[in-house]
């Protein structure tokens, strides 16, 4: 639930119009004690898959060991 | 007295060619009316019956109507409801143009989102075929309805294309509208985020 209001109003998946409002891209926002594996975990079920969301973060994560608070990921 | 009698045979004669003169005359103006409201009918038809066919029978029942009264010879009648006719056929070609300028608005906007929702969906598909567990809130089951969900509505997706390339813009929408309807059904099977256009009440 927290997860869920956290991730509303982000990017631009709440807006009503416009093509961004197509925009399918998930997000997760980096909180404190987050880690890949935790959030491959919450998203896949399985921690070990957390190398999909590092690739599909190459652009912002240099290392997978390396999150920073408030960081926009996208969840492939 | 036989004098007067012959004048008002004349004149009778007169007025009796007089009205067979404007009686034909009616008849003729009543057939012109009516051929030039069912040309105006044909040649709108073809769109109409793709956009708004729930307005194309009044139509065709007017045409009916007009000339089942010339079919009875009571021409004036004719000639007035078959006068009526155009003004309609108008209305119909316009309501039929808004439609489609309608149906192609909300295709542009459904083509452009469509793929990006069913590009997110099969990735995420994609990658929880790997996993060794399932998120919470998702088990097998949940997950094989959701795969299943997946193909029904990218196959339907290219029929939804396939119907506009060929013309079929009403169709091609009806079945965007499904895919759209399964696609955020899927994702919310798999706890994605739903983009804001796909859960708009429109279309």
């Amino acid at each position: 639930m927290a997860d869920e209001e956290k991730l509303k109003g982000l990017g631009p998946n709440d807006k009503g119009t416009g093509a961004d409002a197509w925009d399918a891209t998930q997000w997760h926002v980096v909180v404190k004690g987050d880690t890949l594996s935790k959030i491959s975990k919450k998203y896949y079920g399985d921690p070990n898959l957390y190398m999909k969301i590092f690739e599909a973060n190459r652009d912002i994560l240099k290392n997978p060991d390396l999150i920073k608070i408030g960081q926009k990921l996208r969840i492939p | 007295m036989m004098k007067s009698k012959r004048i008002l045979v004349t004149l009778l004669c007169v007025v009796v060619g007089l009205a067979l003169v404007a009686c034909a005359g009616n008849k003729n103006a009543a057939s012109t009316a009516i051929k030039a409201a069912e040309d105006a009918f044909n040649a709108v038809k073809g769109e109409a019956m793709k956009y708004v066919p729930d307005k194309v029978k009044a139509i065709e029942d007017s045409i009916k109507a007009a000339k089942d009264t010339f079919d009875k010879g009571n021409y004036d009648a004719a000639l007035s409801a078959a006068k009526a006719i155009p003004d309609k056929v108008k209305e119909l070609s316009a309501a039929a143009a808004a439609k489609k300028a309608e149906l192609v608005k909300g295709w542009e906007e459904m083509s452009g989102g469509m793929p990006k929702m069913l590009d997110a969906v099969k990735s995420r598909l994609d990658i929880l075929s790997q996993s060794k567990k399932l998120p919470a809130g998702l088990d097998k089951a949940k997950l094989d309805g959701a795969k299943s969900g997946y193909e029904t509505a990218a196959k339907m997706w290219e029929d939804a294309k396939a119907a506009f390339a060929g013309g079929n813009m009403a169709d091609a929408m009806a079945k965007a509208t499904t895919v759209k309807e399964k696609t955020v059904e899927v994702m919310k099977t798999l706890g994605m985020q739903v983009p804001a256009a796909a859960t708009a009440t429109k279309g």
